[in-house]
């Protein structure tokens, strides 16, 4: 009898080990993914680019990404702004769920002749992609469109 | 003073005066997020990125932009422009190290 229960022992032994391992690995995948220096939420960062104000959704802001991406570490983005040049002041990239929620700001002049703006960004995750176009007299209009990323880019 | 490669495109190729045609601007550079870790060492690699790019025509100043770290490695920035007759146009871009550089185009409308 002895014997049987150390080999039905030995057995157990391995299992539980097995069983401590996965614990402390999704332990190690709970903790928070790493903030870096330029951390900014989304929210805060619309309240930044629109002086507080907020920005209304509207069709007149042309956003072109892709659906899925299946990288996330390159994403083309593509942006125009149905409004004379004149009217125009600045475009920004925005991300819903980057621990940057900032890609670029663009101030626009003039010269520019149509209110056009292209780049490639990085998604850590599946998310929105947010344009806002401000305009001469204040306000600010915007567009967002989700894009499924399988690759992360961030990190 | 690292070198950077860019490359200022201007499409299309062939342009008269009074067109809107688009100038596209490619840098290599890293743009590290400051979140990476050095696989072989296990560091985290220090931020390194572009924060600013100015275009100028003839020395006007007429687009900024200011890239955050989520821009992609090696960016490329596209706007449009009008073309108002024979001049430069002048990228000059800095990034969060301290490093400037600059790169010119001539633009030649024909016709």
């Amino acid at each position: 009898m002895e014997r049987r229960s150390f080999i039905k022992g030995l057995g157990a032994l391995p299992a539980i080990g097995l069983l401590g391992a996965g614990s402390v690995n999704l332990l190690a995948k709970e903790k928070k993914a790493p903030k870096g220096k330029n951390a900014i939420s989304f929210k805060k960062a619309l309240a930044v680019v629109t002086d507080g104000k907020g920005a209304k959704e509207s069709a007149k802001v042309k956003l072109i990404v892709p659906e899925i991406a299946e990288n996330g570490a390159v994403v083309p983005v593509k942006i125009s702004v149905d409004e004379p040049i004149e009217n125009v002041k600045s475009i920004h990239i925005l991300t819903t769920k980057n621990s940057n929620a900032r890609c670029a700001d663009v101030f626009l002049s003039p010269r520019n002749g149509r209110a056009y703006f292209a780049t490639r960004i990085k998604l850590g995750g599946t998310q929105e992609v947010v344009a806002v176009a401000v305009l001469k007299n204040g306000t600010a209009i915007m567009a967002k469109k989700s894009v499924k990323v399988t690759i992360g880019g961030c990190g | 003073m690292a070198k950077r490669k860019s490359i200022i495109k201007i499409k299309p190729r062939r342009y008269k005066v009074g067109d809107i045609v688009k100038v596209d601007f490619i840098v290599i550079h890293p743009m590290e997020t400051g979140m990476r870790k050095d696989k072989k060492t296990g560091k985290i690699k220090p931020m390194h990125y572009i924060n600013e790019v100015k275009f100028y025509f003839n020395d006007e100043l007429f687009t900024t932009i200011l890239p955050w770290e989520t821009v992609s490695t090696n960016p490329y920035f596209s706007i449009n422009m009008k073309v108002t007759g024979p001049g430069v146009i002048k990228v000059v871009y800095k990034d969060n190290l301290g490093e400037v550089h600059e790169k010119s185009k001539k633009v030649k409308p024909k016709g």
